[in-house]
């Protein structure tokens, strides 16, 4: 093998080399750059092959013949490996993305750079303190250099402030090393550890000085103006290794002098570094310069990454692992994020819109932000994950909190650019001009991160249980994305009907996820069908929905906490995309993945405790939660919540779901809230009856859902945009659902499960009929449509029949959710709530009489005149969940009945008793099939009687009247039912004044108004900065030593 | 006003790490373990009287390679940040004649300064001195011969000539080490003849000529720069 | 005597320090820098010094067993190379300068407050 001190030979050689070349032979120069990086990185990459092979173990390199320390020591490890590749590969491929830059700018330029690289190797690899100190000034003067490529005078601004803060860092360095080895008597690192300087007061002082420069090089908040100047300034070639491998080779930098300093110091790094990642990325928020805004995020991963080796004490032998998942995601995401920017060249962040100009970046770019954040397959996802449930083993909640808070307030601004990027018009952008250079180099990062992930994933405990088929199956998809609608939507059919049957037999015996299995791949086949009505291509439908898909399937086929969380948040991401796809959406598409990464932050965290308490990443810890038990459970609940859209937590529904292409409203309304209704329903399992620890939680939940449906059903009352009116609808049935199973009884139960079908069935037909006539009128306002029940009959059924579910009218099943319901209100005896939950019942009648009344009857409108009847393909998976809703009414028992029996071992409350039809509870019994019988004879009877009675009816045209010599110049003041219930708005409106939405509203100015308040410490003078590096210094002294 | 009173308060600060630095330090009677080897061994196994220079070439010889690439990388970022103006906006600007003085003191003591800055590196293992000290005495001549004559170019070509070779061959003597000897830079490829002679030490002489040549190289680089910059408006 | 250049050394740190965080010029706060890392080489010096023992350049290789009577030569190492690397640093520092001036033809610092928040 060769020797990594080749790596340093090759470098400089060459680098010294290219002198000899003049500018006649540029090309030469050029070949010897990427010769010399390809050749650094075969080095460092055939140790990390050995080392991953466990074919080599650590190797120590002598130099000058001599054993350390009387000389100069280097160490190649599997640490060293990793780093000293992936600091060779961005070089590499740092240096193809700017090689035109290169060739334009001379041969000192391609010197400079090799040197850089070459210096961050040493730096990971020696073990002598003053070397150490060398290769930093080496990489601090060289990165100095790669400043001025810029040539702008932003860049020689920033590169000064660089110059003069790191000057004051490497003096105080060099005290602190001279001392220690006044001290110790050595230069060698390993030796120093062996010392004990820290906890020596005399020496202590060489330690600080050592310890809060290496902190310092790694820029912590708040005196780091500098290097954000740097990251602002620099050309994106350079910002991009900066962010990958300069943090990279520090971090690890500071991880080999640590143990120097010794434990006693280690939970100050983790202070810094929690200042620094939340502090980071709260002023990232008001940020909307890309490059900035990409420092800011650089700044705030490595605070995340100090926290990480501060608490190293804790995560034990795990913190390789969860540190190397961070960096890795970190480093080829930044690399990638920084290169992306050079190709735009974009002064704010509004302006990456064009990036839909080439779907290939736009999808590299999507990735690098997930990478970030932290979702599946990701690697930075595992280890998250890890931190959290090690962290909880330890009791450490309040970094757990620091850590959870600081990665959402990361969301707010990756997100809202993510929406950027998707939604905003870009009609007036340049094209995109790439070379290939440019574009290879962000395609290795953006794939490395996924091979990356699925490669860590069995490290993880049950982590190898992880089904990686469907995701495979979706990049397929992507693959074929230029395929028309019906093929792509054949095959997305196909393969949901194939992971059905697959899926069947590993559920057999398990009722309750047989449902939900119908509900989510029974649901995608039947919205997937209606697709077929769209023309074109789609693009980028069918991976996403098939995403959130194959996320809510792995919910239910889940056996283990991780393969869950996973589970979720691809069920996450890909709705998020879904419901993005609305013309207007992006703000409800914004504020549903807040929410959403809120929601699974707080189950993260839920998770944790459970893991916390039993060791143990299977399901059934939730069962056992011994640690803050009442903490986990209202964690946990509160993140199903954010799903099923309970009151406070519901303001994204109405916008995303109204807004909502005709086809994916259905999708994220039917089907995916009913993944918040599993979790809570498994949650609830697991907390099981008269849990101690959980009967405040439930009965707050309680009053919870049954406000939630009377707050829910008057918004809807009062809507005018049809597709709102559904969605309020929803978020009022789902709150039913939770009532009922915060009841906590068998009846309770009943009835939740029989809502959550009813609304699977409901709400889809609704949504894709009433979908589909937004689209055919070209409008959501109520006000605009009328009389549809002539042109459009069949839709006509549709949605009564749907309305007769929901008001819980018999025959149809929705009154065996109603009589169930009253029947479990009754025997809990919460009265109080129950008179909520039968007033909302009423009030539903209001919006669904709206709803009906404002598009079917009443006036046809003059432009509607030629409306024909909307596409077959929507009605006829509506026509199939109408027979659904048939025989469901008519035949409740094949269905109720096992659920009660399935229910029976969890609650020892009153049950129903089954006799064929009839279903007896102590209060009386109800029998869906006589009644479909009886009610359906009686209406057909009476239809036939009005049909005859018709007959002899006159008919009106519709203009047949006479206005009184008024016109009217609105169209809302014509329609019969605009604002129809005005009078109970007047009433109980203050019911529904958007409190909650402004509540949100305060709370999002107020972190906007801090980071803003916040930011104003980067004056941009030289002087402030120097200062704040100062001012960190001495703060930091005064409190560890001076005992402040 | 605030400014000044939080700087001298920060300054107060510093004083405070820096007393504790004070109150940390002991005079010593005797050597640290690491300087005591080298004083005890130093000589026998690297062969240089000057203890510093065995310390700075071979035993720390990585940190020496690291110096020579600081200076390197400083004329490289200098060359090319002070070149890539316009050449368009670069007007000559008019320059005093140099004083006589000047100008025939340099034509005499140009010579003998490289001959002493050759003397110094080529002795560097025998007497205070070496390679970056014989280095730097040589830029001086140079920049003595700008001083007199500011409108010399110095030829980039010549000095990038010098500098490359001597450093590949730094490069590849460090190189040798490691086959021939104990590891990278080990100065024990070459006999290390007799103690305190010129043609001893090993490889040391060799490596502090390449080194001094290198250094004054680059140190003349980057005073040329400098020059050429100065000239320009 | 070694506590007096110590000292001196320690001075010159602070000194160097208060030059760059009061001076407003970018020239004065380089030839502060020079002082803060002429502080630093002083005392890194005085840190291998030892008392009454001369300069460590033998005469002779020393018989087994014995120390010469010299002071530490690792630190004058070290200061060798410390001073190359200030050397670097500086020059690289007024590079700046020069392409600062030529921008604005300033070297007040406030002048160059182009890059905030």
């Amino acid at each position: 093998m060769v020797g990594p001190i080749y790596i340093i030979a090759i470098a400089l050689g060459l680098a010294f080399a290219m002198g000899l070349f003049g500018k006649a032979l540029k090309g030469i120069t050029g070949a010897l750059l990427m010769l010399g990086l390809a050749a650094m990185t075969f080095i460092s990459g055939q140790w990390l092959w050995a080392f991953l092979t466990d074919s080599v173990t650590t190797t120590q390199i002598f130099t000058a013949g001599f054993k350390p320390p009387y000389s100069i020591n280097l160490q190649m490890g599997m640490e060293e490996a990793i780093l000293t590749f992936i600091i060779n590969v961005a070089g590499l491929l740092g240096a193809t993305y700017m090689y035109q830059t290169f060739s334009k700018k001379g041969e000192q330029l391609k010197m400079i750079f090799l040197v850089f690289i070459m210096s961050m190797n040493v730096t990971v690899m020696t073990r002598d303190m003053f070397n150490l100190f060398v290769f930093l000034e080496i990489e601090s003067i060289a990165l100095a250099g790669l400043v001025l490529m810029s040539n702008t005078g932003k860049a020689f601004q920033a590169g000064m402030k660089y110059l003069i803060a790191t000057g004051i860092i490497s003096g105080l360095l060099l005290l602190g090393i001279i001392f220690a080895y006044s001290f110790t008597g050595t230069l060698n690192i390993d030796d120093m550890i062996g010392a004990h300087l820290g906890t020596i007061k005399a020496s202590s002082v060489a330690v600080f000085l050592i310890l809060v420069a290496f902190i310092l090089e790694l820029k912590p908040f708040p005196a780091n103006g500098w290097g954000l100047d740097v990251y602002t300034a620099a050309h994106p070639g350079i910002g991009a290794l900066v962010s990958a491998t300069v943090a990279s080779a520090g971090v690890y930098v500071l991880y080999k002098v640590m143990p120097i300093a010794g434990q006693e110091w280690y939970y100050y790094v983790s202070l810094i570094g929690a200042l620094t990642f939340v502090g980071s990325n709260l002023m990232g928020t008001r940020q909307n310069t890309p490059n900035r805004l990409l420092g800011y995020s650089s700044i705030g991963q490595v605070g995340l990454l100090m926290i990480i080796l501060g608490l190293q004490d804790y995560l034990g032998d795990k913190t390789a692992f969860i540190a190397f998942g961070i960096l890795i995601s970190h480093y080829a995401a930044k690399a990638g994020l920084f290169w992306i920017s050079g190709i735009l060249k974009a002064n704010d962040i509004k302006d990456w819109a064009a990036l839909r100009k080439n779907p290939f970046l736009l999808f590299l770019f999507g990735t690098f932000l997930f990478a970030l954040i932290g979702f599946p397959p990701f690697p930075s996802f595992f280890a998250k994950w890890e931190l959290i449930m090690t962290l909880s083993t330890q009791g450490q909640l309040v970094w757990i909190a620091v850590i959870l808070v600081g990665s959402f307030i990361e969301g707010i601004y990756l997100f809202r650019w993510l929406g950027y990027a998707l939604k905003l018009d870009h009609s007036e952008l340049p094209s995109l001009n790439i070379t290939w250079n440019k574009m290879i180099p962000i395609w290795v990062m953006g794939m490395s991160l996924y091979v990356l992930g699925v490669y860590v994933t069995p490290m993880v405990e049950f982590g190898r249980y992880i089904n990686y088929i469907p995701l495979l199956f979706i990049l397929v998809m992507f693959a074929l994305d230029f395929l028309p609608v019906y093929i792509k939507n054949t095959l997305s059919i196909g393969g949901v009907v194939w992971y059905m049957i697959d899926l069947w037999p590993r559920i057999e015996d398990d009722l309750m996820r047989q449902i939900f299995a119908v509900i989510f791949l029974g649901g995608a086949v039947i919205t997937l069908a209606a697709g077929y009505s769209k023309k074109g291509t789609r693009k980028g439908f069918y991976p996403m929905a098939l995403l959130m898909f194959a996320g809510l399937v792995g919910i239910i086929e889940a056996s283990s906490m991780i393969d869950f969380f996973f589970s979720w948040e691809l069920m996450t991401a890909g709705s998020y995309f879904l419901i993005i796809r609305g013309k207007r959406s992006m703000p409800h598409a914004y504020s549903y993945i807040l929410f959403s990464i809120a929601g699974a932050y707080a189950i993260l965290m839920g998770f944790g405790l459970a893991y916390g308490s039993n060791l143990d990443a299977g399901l059934t810890a939730l069962g056992n939660i011994s640690f803050l038990p009442t903490l986990a459970y209202s964690l946990l609940a509160v993140g199903f919540m954010t799903k099923t859209a309970s009151l406070g937590l519901h303001i994204w529904l109405p916008g995303a779901h109204g807004e909502a292409e005709s086809d994916v409203s259905p999708m994220v309304s039917a089907i995916l809230l009913k993944a918040g209704v599993f979790g809570l329903m498994l949650l609830f399992l697991f907390i099981g009856t008269d849990n101690p620890n959980a009967t405040k939680l439930l009965y707050v939940l309680g009053w919870v859902g049954a406000l939630t449906t009377l707050v829910g059903n008057m918004s809807a009352a009062f809507q005018e945009d049809a597709k709102r009116l559904l969605a309020y609808s929803s978020i009022a049935q789902l709150g039913y659902v939770l009532f009922g199973l915060a009841i906590m009884t068998h009846m309770g139960w009943m009835a939740s499960f029989t809502y959550t079908i009813n609304h699977f069935m409901f709400k889809s037909i609704l949504f894709l009929v009433i979908g589909g006539i937004v689209v055919k009128l070209g409008t959501h306002n109520m006000f605009e449509m009328g009389g549809m029940i002539k042109k459009m009959p069949f839709s006509f059924i549709a949605v009564l029949i749907s309305i007769i579910v929901i008001g819980g009218i018999p025959p149809l099943s929705g009154f065996a959710g109603k009589w169930l319901f009253y029947n479990a209100i009754i025997e809990k005896g919460w009265y109080f709530q129950g008179a909520i939950i039968f007033f909302a019942g009423i009030i539903a009648f209001l919006y669904l009489y709206k709803l009906i009344h404002s598009v079917f009857l009443g006036q046809l409108k003059d432009n509607h005149r030629n409306m024909t009847e909307i596409s077959w393909w929507i009605l006829g998976p509506v026509y199939v969940l109408i027979i659904g809703i048939m025989i469901f009414s008519a035949f409740p028992q094949y269905v109720l009945q096992p659920i009660g029996e399935m229910l029976n071992p969890y609650f020892n409350t009153e049950i129903v008793s089954w006799e064929g039809t009839k279903a007896f509870t102590k209060l009386g019994y109800w029998d869906g099939t006589t009644i479909m019988i009886v009610v359906g004879t009686a209406f057909v009877l009476l239809l036939g009687w009005l049909i005859s009675l018709s007959r002899k009816a006159q008919k009106v045209k519709q203009f047949n009247i006479v206005y009184a010599a008024e016109r009217p110049f609105r169209p809302e003041t014509t329609h019969v039912s605009y604002n129809i219930y005005a009078g109970y708005k007047k009433a109980l409106g203050f019911l529904v004044a958007p409190g909650i939405t402004n509540f949100w509203n305060t709370v999002s100015d107020m972190v906007l108004d801090i980071a803003g308040w916040l930011r104003r410490i980067y004056s941009g003078s030289i002087q402030n900065y120097t200062l704040h590096v100062i001012v960190f210094i001495v703060v930091f002294y005064l409190i560890t030593i001076g005992g402040l | 006003m605030v400014k000044k009173f939080l700087i001298l308060l920060l300054v107060a600060g510093m004083g405070l790490i820096i007393f504790d630095l004070y109150q940390a330090y002991d005079s010593k009677e005797n050597l640290s373990t690491l300087g005591e080897y080298y004083a005890q061994n130093g000589a026998e196994e690297v062969g240089a009287a000057n203890l510093v220079t065995a310390v700075v070439v071979t035993y720390r010889g990585l940190d020496t390679l690291g110096e020579v690439s600081i200076l390197f990388l400083t004329a490289a970022i200098l060359s090319f940040a002070l070149s890539f103006r316009k050449e368009d906006e670069i007007e000559e600007k008019e320059l005093r004649p140099t004083s006589e003085i000047l100008s025939i003191a340099s034509q005499v003591l140009t010579p003998i300064i490289m001959l002493v800055g050759i003397y110094i590196f080529i002795n560097g293992h025998l007497t205070p001195g070496g390679g970056f000290q014989g280095g730097a005495v040589i830029a001086s001549a140079i920049l003595l011969m700008l001083m007199a004559k500011p409108k010399l170019e110095i030829s980039h070509k010549i000095i990038g000539f010098v500098e490359s070779i001597s450093g590949l061959s730094f490069i590849i003597i460090g190189a040798l080490g490691i086959v021939l000897a104990g590891g990278f830079l080990d100065n024990r490829i070459m006999s290390l003849g007799t103690f305190g002679t010129l043609l001893s030490a090993g490889a040391i002489p060799l490596i502090y000529i390449f080194v001094g040549l290198k250094v004054g190289a680059e140190l003349s680089n980057i005073v040329g720069s400098m020059s050429h910059n100065q000239n320009e408006k | 005597m070694e506590y007096i250049i110590i000292s001196i050394g320690f001075a010159l740190v602070l000194l160097g320090l208060y030059g760059i965080m009061y001076m407003r010029n970018l020239m004065r706060i380089i030839i502060a820098f020079t002082l803060f890392n002429t502080g630093i080489n002083i005392v890194m010096v005085s840190i291998g010094y030892i008392r009454n023992a001369s300069a460590p350049i033998l005469d002779a290789i020393p018989a087994a067993g014995t120390t010469p009577n010299i002071v530490d030569p690792v630190p004058q190492a070290l200061v060798l190379t410390a001073i190359v690397i200030g050397l670097g640093v500086t020059a690289l520092m007024l590079t700046y300068v020069v392409k600062l001036h030529q921008d604005k033809k300033s070297l007040d610092i406030n002048n160059f407050k182009d890059l905030k928040w």
